[in-house]
């Protein structure tokens, strides 16, 4: 059996919505912050699938790059987290606030 | 001494003696009083220098003050015939005045600030006495306004005197504006400002004289002069100190107004001439009548100041400088001595200045009332064929010059004003002066001491012989002599001099007498009043100007200010300056707004822009 384009698209995109949806939704930041790397990786999944069915490189090489990136920003990221629950004491939205007037 | 170095320290000395008194010696009232007679002293001395000095010619002496551009207000000296006399007067009147003031506010609180402000007062006086352009004249001219404004609220926890010195700043405000005004068009017109400039000018082009100007540097004089329509300040100027009504507002500053009109004749063409005559002849009617109307000595002296005002200005008017600079001296003489008289009675009586509460003042302070009684007759024009007190031969002048011009209106109607005043003045005299004392504080009263008698004898002695110009000394009242010259050189003038001579005496008796014989000797009521009050009442009404200002002030400009006010606040406050702060404010509030702090409300703008984005790139949102 093989498996279509189409599917992998629709794999992709119902795993772009739930990152979508746990970015809005979750009050969590490190959930909030797995939900933005589930979006990038779906993202890099349709990369690699439209690689796949055109015979190209091009998308596997986005691919690397965003990987990269990605490793180096939840590296920041999770600092920064770390550092903010050193702080506050928690990593709810709701109670990062402080910016607001 | 160099001429000019006379002239500086006869202006600078009273200037210094006021800084000394206003910085260390307020509370040293007594100390103060001496050093401002010394000043006074020391003014006396240098003009006495300066007239000699000026014998030979007129000094004069500048040095520039500022520059802007090509503009130069220049300050300098021009001291002349003209002003040679007039400082004279000034100098040995105030001294007169300070001695006085030595006795009279002997028993002052704030002696000290008192004769600051009469040393303060003469160093501005002098200043417009020499100055040689009408921008330094100015100068000074607001500094007098500003002493006279500080001398009659002397007492200024009263509201009469608080309420009169803001009067006549005010309405001397008018006047000025009319003034600074005219010191400009005659800047543009003539290129300078300096008084021999601008003569030498009209001399080689009389047409350069222009009414405009004219009529601009009038108001100043009206003004200053207290003439029709700004003469309301006067009377209540009376609020103040007597020495200050006798110096300012009778001997000098008041006067300062003819004797600019004086300093700037060539700048006048017929036409404004003929309306100063006019103005001059029925302020001096006006006044006249409306000093029947009042009780308070001093404010029918003040009256009587407004009507000989009037006739110094109808003298000008009718083409006579010299004579109205006659008028002014004489007056200067018997006004003063007037008015330290009645100084010298309320001090007596303990501020008692109702005509109708004294009585007996003749027996109670027989040197006070015979003096005053010389300045009456003096006021009145007392003489006979030729010889006479002071005002006898101005005043007779002015009359001449009007019969001379042929001008029958005028002269009738100064002959009318001689009348009226010798008519009050004998109702004062004879009320005040004889009968019996008619109050408690008149009965207690007491001869003054001799601080105030030795000016009041001086005096007397300048109101009785001080209009025969030949007792002059040598180098005083040139023009003066001229002038009165010029009025005798026809056959007709001779013709018109005695028909003056012989009214004048009609006019000073039949006042005299005939006050003396309707009001009575020492009676307790005004005969006026009871046998026709509603004349009374008219006189006493004085033709309602201070009700018809009043009412103008409170009713139309008091409008009009609230109006603009209203515009202020609702037009520029509110719609221009709230109006532009509250639309900023808007913009801000609203972005404020969308800085929630929260990340998610971030996250939801962040996704609305991109679909807006996204719209925009495929054309669905255009």
């Amino acid at each position: 059996m093989t498996v279509g384009l189409n599917a992998f698209l629709i794999v992709a995109g119902l795993l772009f919505a739930v990152g979508l949806l746990g970015v809005t939704l979750r009050q969590n930041t490190l959930v909030i912050y797995m939900s933005l790397e589930l979006m990038l990786n779906a993202v890099n999944l349709a990369f690699v699938a439209f690689s796949r069915y055109n015979g190209t490189m091009d998308g596997n090489l986005f691919v690397f790059f965003i990987i990269t990136v990605a490793a180096a920003e939840v590296a920041l990221g999770l600092a920064i987290i770390v550092a903010l629950f050193r702080r506050r004491q928690s990593v709810m939205v709701d109670q990062l606030n402080a910016l607001s007037h | 001494m160099t001429d000019a170095q006379i002239l500086l320290a006869a202006l600078l000395t009273p200037l210094l003696s006021a800084v000394l008194i206003a910085c260390f010696l307020r509370c040293r009232g007594t100390l103060a009083s001496y050093v401002s007679v010394a000043a006074a002293a020391a003014i006396c001395a240098f003009s006495y220098l300066a007239i000699q000095a000026c014998e030979a010619g007129p000094v004069r002496a500048a040095v520039d003050w500022l520059q802007f551009g090509n503009f130069t207000v220049s300050m300098g000296f021009l001291f002349d015939g003209e002003a040679a006399t007039m400082l004279a007067m000034v100098a040995f009147v105030g001294l007169l005045i300070h001695i006085f003031s030595l006795g009279y506010m002997s028993e002052d609180k704030s002696k000290g600030r008192f004769f600051a402000g009469l040393s303060i007062f003469m160093f501005s006086m002098v200043g417009i006495i020499l100055a040689d352009n009408l921008i330094m004249i100015f100068v000074f001219w607001e500094l007098v306004g500003f002493s006279s404004y500080m001398l009659i609220g002397h007492y200024l926890d009263t509201d009469e005197a608080a309420a009169a010195s803001k009067k006549a700043f005010i309405v001397n405000r008018i006047g000025d504006l009319g003034f600074l005004v005219g010191i400009v068009y005659a800047y543009w017109h003539f290129g300078t400002t300096n008084l021999e400039a601008m003569g030498a000018a009209v001399n080689a082009d009389p047409s350069l004289i222009s009414w405009v100007i004219a009529a601009l540097l009038m108001c100043g004089f009206i003004g200053k002069s207290a003439q029709f329509p700004l003469h309301v300040w006067l009377p209540d100027a009376m609020a103040g100190p007597t020495p200050v009504s006798a110096l300012i507002h009778a001997a000098t500053m008041v006067a300062a107004g003819v004797y600019f009109l004086i300093r700037i004749t060539f700048l006048f063409p017929e036409s404004v001439l003929g309306g100063i005559a006019i103005l001059g002849t029925s302020v001096a009617v006006y006044a006249g009548f409306c000093a029947y109307g009042q009780n308070d000595i001093k404010k029918i002296l003040a009256y009587s100041t407004l009507s000989q005002l009037g006739y110094m200005s109808a003298a000008f008017g009718l083409g006579y400088p010299g004579v109205a600079l006659f008028h002014l001296i004489t007056h200067a003489f018997f006004k003063a001595l007037l008015f330290l008289g009645a100084g010298s009675i309320i001090h007596g009586c303990h501020h008692e200045q109702d005509i109708f509460k004294m009585g007996g003042m003749l027996k109670k302070m027989p040197i006070t009332s015979i003096t005053f009684f010389i300045g009456v007759l003096a006021l009145c024009g007392f003489g006979i064929a030729g010889v006479g007190f002071a005002g006898y031969y101005s005043k007779d002048a002015i009359l001449i010059g009007s019969l001379v011009k042929e001008n029958t209106l005028i002269f009738a109607l100064l002959l009318g004003g001689a009348f009226l005043t010798a008519g009050y003045m004998g109702r004062l005299f004879w009320i005040a002066f004889l009968g019996q004392p008619k109050s408690e504080a008149a009965e207690n009263a007491h001869e003054s001491p001799l601080t105030m008698l030795i000016p009041l004898v001086a005096l007397a002695v300048l109101s009785v012989a001080g209009g025969v110009l030949d007792l002059w000394p040598q180098g005083l009242g040139e023009n003066i002599k001229a002038g009165m010259k010029h009025l005798h050189h026809a056959d007709t003038d001779h013709a018109a001099a005695h028909t003056v001579h012989l009214w004048a005496m009609v006019a000073w008796i039949v006042g005299l007498v005939g006050s003396f014989f309707f009001y009575g000797v020492g009676k307790n009521g005004d005969a006026l009043q009871n046998r026709a009050k509603p004349v009374y009442e008219f006189l006493k009404a004085r033709l309602w100007f201070d009700e018809i200002y009043g009412f103008y002030v409170a009713k139309i400009q008091q409008r009009v200010a609230v109006l603009l006010s209203f515009l202020d606040i609702f037009l520029i406050k509110g719609l221009f300056v709230r109006g532009s702060a509250g639309l900023v404010g808007l913009v801000g509030a609203c972005s404020r707004s969308l800085v929630v702090g929260n990340i998610h409300g971030y996250v939801y703008w962040f996704l609305a822009g991109i679909l807006l984005l996204w719209a925009l790139a495929a054309g669905v949102a255009l």
